[in-house]
């Protein structure tokens, strides 16, 4: 099989002494700043980029991919421990991860998540392997209407997403979205809500929402009482997932790597996308939905598998269409220019040693992430027997820090303080931060999309039911709709 | 009733609903509207606080109507002082650099806690302080000053 | 007691001043460098940044260390900038923005006289591709269907006031067709929108499109620069092709805060020059697509004058507004 012999082909470039180095160097160095909020993979490979002049191809790629999935790997530790998203798409993981740390069950927590996230990253990578110019080709086929008809089923199905009240947490994505809409909108040009300030010209950053609405929220109400406060059980009940725990994980992992895969591929939505696509999937069907949110392994494994199926997909528009989908792909597409090559179609033939080893080198680089990862479980559980008041003062500076490296500008911190008191206002009040930062995310992506959508069809709303993709999500939200609500109507909905 | 209503969980919520989405609405008056077909920047804005808005009155309402009191109590104290640490850092970092500005940061937001023992935040701040220049300067090789003048730039 | 205090203070204030004058006639530079760069890491800015730099700082025998500020087209940057020493340790990516900001945005800072410039980097242009779907092989041909289709043809661009959108107004103005404009958040999204047939044509990045254009993918019309492309030296410029006069170039340039003194503009000058002559960074960045320039300070002076007043002309002509 062509297949076949192609990834022994590459078995053999990614094992060579070099290239295991150099994979290793990049996912050891993609957890630490996965760990990290604000710092991400972008700023590392961008500073990393002159140094891969002096390399060859092969194990400069290996070392810039590895820190871009490694990263993924790494931000979900923080979520789980102290309700730190280190990346966008681990703020899902704090829902029920940081639950579970709390209820002393973080080492099968974090164990769960590499566990998960290394599957995921098998799969994906398997199938750049097999499908990767069709599933190339499947984001073409993506258009303004498409996302637009996405973007309103997940919204319509973020009031899954809420535990408690329905009503607030659907204010609650309407306030998301109204924080997505500050900064220039696409369409028109024009800065919305900067209030004359540059530095919101650009919009609210998502470290500074996260932070402040997870992080800086929960340090507060941990400290608000005079009593103190056990915010981590003393009882740890055992490092690793128990046999029930990976019976619970199985399927909701699959699932996860799935809907992850899907949307790696979509340029624009990435792996945040999938990881709260995958929670609201999960939590609709699950047999109790009310575990959710106070620490359900599925709410860990299957946001944790999407991420990272989507971080190995989103590698497919840069590889196979030679066009970088985000900032990060743009610095290793210009790492591979500088050495010559030049990615696209013809790049699997034309550089069979940097694609296939590249493929090869994303399976090692998984397999390292998890041998790094299981026994760092113990460590990360150790820490968090730390005495409260040496580690929330802690948590706030890598808070400070984060905040300020996204653009190197104290108004980022000063902004993160605000959104935290918000945040502790509105825990205060049971409103959920997590449909929130749904709102954030989704939110510009559906107004740009529905105006340009409009635009290119001049006005004629019919487009959203005529191009097949975007009838078959419309035809999704409505039955979610009526799902929801026929329940609702029928009895009370028992705050799920 | 009256004095209750003040911690009503909902009547406060909405109350906050209210606010943010009445001002949303308000500053989006400067934007062009449009027409839903063709939307304006202003169009989505104006939707978005008015449907927050709606909301907020609705949960306002239901406050009223339950009445019931919040239990637990406000943390102004830590809240004040977290923030405060905040601010307080991305204030001194550019000025004065990273050292001192991680060192007053820590102080403000271990007094935030519950006890707060000299010693202990002193040793915290050491340790930290360090473990910041050697990851963030030198190992992330992020620009921030350590002192004023000094960077440790290898 | 007081009294050798006061020398003690006197002798340390002598001392300090003199070495302070001496540092000022010392050789520059004695530390490291920063280097502004208006936008997050990732952008073509950025990544031209971070190609010259390793060789700068060979040059110069000190580091030159990248720092990112984004925002408002590198205006963030530009504002904190103007505010710094004027001592060369400090110094500035300029990029179109920095032309066009003027007429978009109120700025804090005077964009031709806060700053001391020190050179032209680089300067690249754009390529006029269009999708298979639209029947048109040429510039002429694509006017002439333009005009019998008014309002019918989309463009694509990165985003409002972004070099694609504004080459797609100016090439408008010059032959009064009318195109609808589809701004996206970046390149990236608004190439793939262009390789799907969302939009019809695009003013793209000559690397990124070319390879599409030469497997058939697109169609290459034309080169928005004065002169065509040494990477595809068998596609014309728009200008030649039936729109004389048409120019649009994306440059890339370095400033220093006003008041520098003349010595270092001279050696940031000619150390920055001699590194955009080097065979690797003059190899690098025709990879990414920017042909090196590096002139003179009056040169590079007179050449940003002469954008910001042009550009401010189209911005105004094609009714874009900013804030």
């Amino acid at each position: 099989m062509d297949i076949l012999n192609n990834l022994i082909f590459g078995f053999g470039v990614a094992f060579s002494l070099e290239n295991l180095a150099y994979c290793f160097a990049g996912v050891a160095l993609g957890t630490l700043v996965g760990v990290l909020p604000g710092i991400g993979p972008l700023v590392t490979i961008a500073m990393l980029f002159p140094i891969t002049f002096h390399l060859p191809a092969v194990p400069a790629i290996i070392m810039l991919a590895g820190i871009f999935y490694g990263a993924q790997y790494g931000g979900s530790t923080t979520a789980i421990l102290v309700n730190l998203p280190g990346e966008t798409a681990s703020a899902v993981t704090c829902i029920d991860g940081y639950q579970m740390a709390r209820q002393g069950r973080a080492g099968p927590a974090l164990a769960t998540a590499a566990l998960a996230s290394f599957f995921a990253g098998c799969v994906g990578t398997l199938l750049i392997a097999l499908a990767g110019p069709t599933l190339g080709e499947w984001a073409l086929k993506f258009g303004a209407a498409e996302y637009t008809s996405l973007m309103l089923m997940a919204l319509v199905a973020s009031a899954v997403m809420t535990q408690g009240d329905a009503v607030k947490g659907l204010a609650m994505v309407a306030l998301g979205l109204l924080i997505g809409v500050v900064g220039v909108d696409v369409n028109s040009g024009m800065a919305r809500y900067s209030f004359g300030i540059p530095e919101l010209v650009d919009g609210v950053g998502f470290t500074v929402v996260a932070v402040g609405l997870f992080a800086v929220a929960e340090i507060v109400v941990n400290l608000e009482s005079k009593e103190a406060r056990e915010v981590y059980t003393g009882k740890v009940t055992g490092l690793m997932p128990t046999a029930r725990d990976l019976k619970d994980a199985a399927w909701p992992t699959v699932r996860g790597t799935a809907v992850g895969a899907c949307f790696g591929v979509l340029p624009g939505t990435g792996p945040a996308l999938s990881s709260f696509a995958t929670y609201m999937l999960e939590k609709k069907i699950a047999k109790d939905p009310s575990r959710f949110g106070r620490g359900a392994i599925e709410g860990v494994a299957a946001p944790e598998a999407a991420n990272n199926a989507a971080a190995q997909t989103a590698f497919i528009p840069m590889l196979t269409l030679g066009i970088p989908a985000s900032a990060t792909m743009a610095v290793m597409l210009a790492a591979l220019t500088m050495q010559g090559i030049a990615t696209g179609p013809q790049v699997m033939l034309d550089k069979p040693d940097l694609f296939w080893g590249l493929i090869a080198s994303m399976w090692i680089g998984n397999f390292l992430l998890l041998i790094l990862n299981l026994p760092l479980v113990g460590v990360w559980v150790k820490l968090l027997t730390v005495p409260y008041r040496w580690l929330f003062p802690s948590v706030i500076l890598f808070c400070c820090i984060g905040n300020y490296s996204v653009s190197n500008n104290p108004f980022d911190v000063y902004l993160c303080a605000v959104i935290g008191v918000l945040g502790y206002v509105l825990v205060k009040l049971e409103c959920e931060p997590a449909p929130l930062l749904l709102g954030y995310v989704l939110g510009p992506l559906l107004e740009e999309n529905l105006r340009r959508a409009l635009l290119i069809a001049r006005g004629d709303p019919t487009v959203f039911f005529t191009r097949p993709i975007s009838l078959a999500f419309m035809v999704a939200t409505v039955l979610i709709l009526v799902v929801m609500v026929v329940p609702a109507a029928r009895g009370k909905r028992h705050g799920t | 009733m009256k004095p209750d209503l003040w911690n009503n969980r909902d009547f406060l919520a909405g109350l906050l609903f209210i606010v943010l989405g009445g001002l949303a609405v308000a500053l989006a008056r400067d934007y062009p509207i449009g027409s839903t077909m063709r939307m304006g920047p202003g169009y989505f804005p104006t939707v978005l606080g008015g449907i927050l808005f709606l909301f907020g009155v609705y949960v306002l309402l239901r406050g009223f109507r339950s009445g019931e009191k919040m239990k637990g109590e406000w943390g102004y104290r830590p809240l004040a002082l977290i923030a405060f640490s905040i601010v307080l850092f991305g204030f001194l970092l550019d000025r004065v650099g990273m050292i001192p500005a991680i060192v007053a940061m820590l102080f403000a937001a271990a007094a935030a806690g519950r006890e707060f023992r000299l010693k202990e935040v002193l040793l915290l701040a050491v340790v930290m302080t360090a473990f910041s220049a050697v990851v963030f300067s030198y190992g992330l090789k992020l620009p921030y000053p350590l002192l004023p003048g000094v960077w440790w730039i290898s | 007691m007081q009294d050798s205090h006061i020398t003690r203070l006197l002798a340390l204030t002598l001392l300090v001043s003199s070495a302070h004058a001496a540092l000022a006639q010392a050789p520059y530079p004695v530390r490291p460098i920063r280097f502004i760069v208006g936008f997050p890491p990732g952008g073509t800015n950025d990544i031209l940044a971070r190609v010259l730099a390793p060789k700068l700082s060979e040059n110069l025998g000190q580091q030159v260390v990248i720092e990112n500020r984004g925002g408002a087209n590198t205006a963030i940057a530009s504002e904190m900038f103007v505010r710094m020493p004027p001592d060369g340790y400090t110094i500035i990516m300029n990029a179109p923005g920095h032309a066009t900001n003027p007429a978009l945005l109120k700025l804090n800072f005077d964009s031709i006289n806060d700053f001391a410039f020190v050179t032209l980097l680089a300067e690249s242009q754009n390529l006029l591709v269009v999708h298979p779907s639209l029947p048109v092989d040429s510039v002429k041909a694509l006017i002439t269907l333009s005009k019998k289709r008014p309002g019918e043809i989309n463009y694509g661009s990165s985003g409002i006031g972004a070099t694609p959108h504004l080459s797609g107004e100016l090439f408008k103005y010059m032959t009064g067709i009318k195109w609808v404009h589809v701004p996206y958040k970046g390149g990236g999204p608004g190439l793939i929108a262009l390789l799907s047939g969302e939009v019809s044509l695009y003013f793209g990045n000559v690397p990124t499109v070319i390879r599409q254009a030469r497997d058939g993918k697109l169609r290459a019309l034309a080169t928005t620069g004065p002169k065509r492309t040494p990477a595809a030296p068998d596609i014309p410029t728009v200008a030649e092709s039936g729109v004389p006069g048409y120019e649009v170039t994306t440059f890339y340039g370095m400033a220093a805060p006003a008041r520098t003194p003349r010595a270092i503009i001279d050696r940031l000058n000619s150390e920055t020059v001699r590194a955009l002559n080097s065979p690797e960074v003059r190899e690098r960045l025709q990879g990414l697509g920017a042909d090196p320039v590096g002139n003179t300070p009056e040169q590079y002076t007179a050449f940003m004058r002469n954008e910001i007043a042009k550009w401010g002309k189209v911005i105004k002509a094609a009714g874009i507004k900013g804030e």
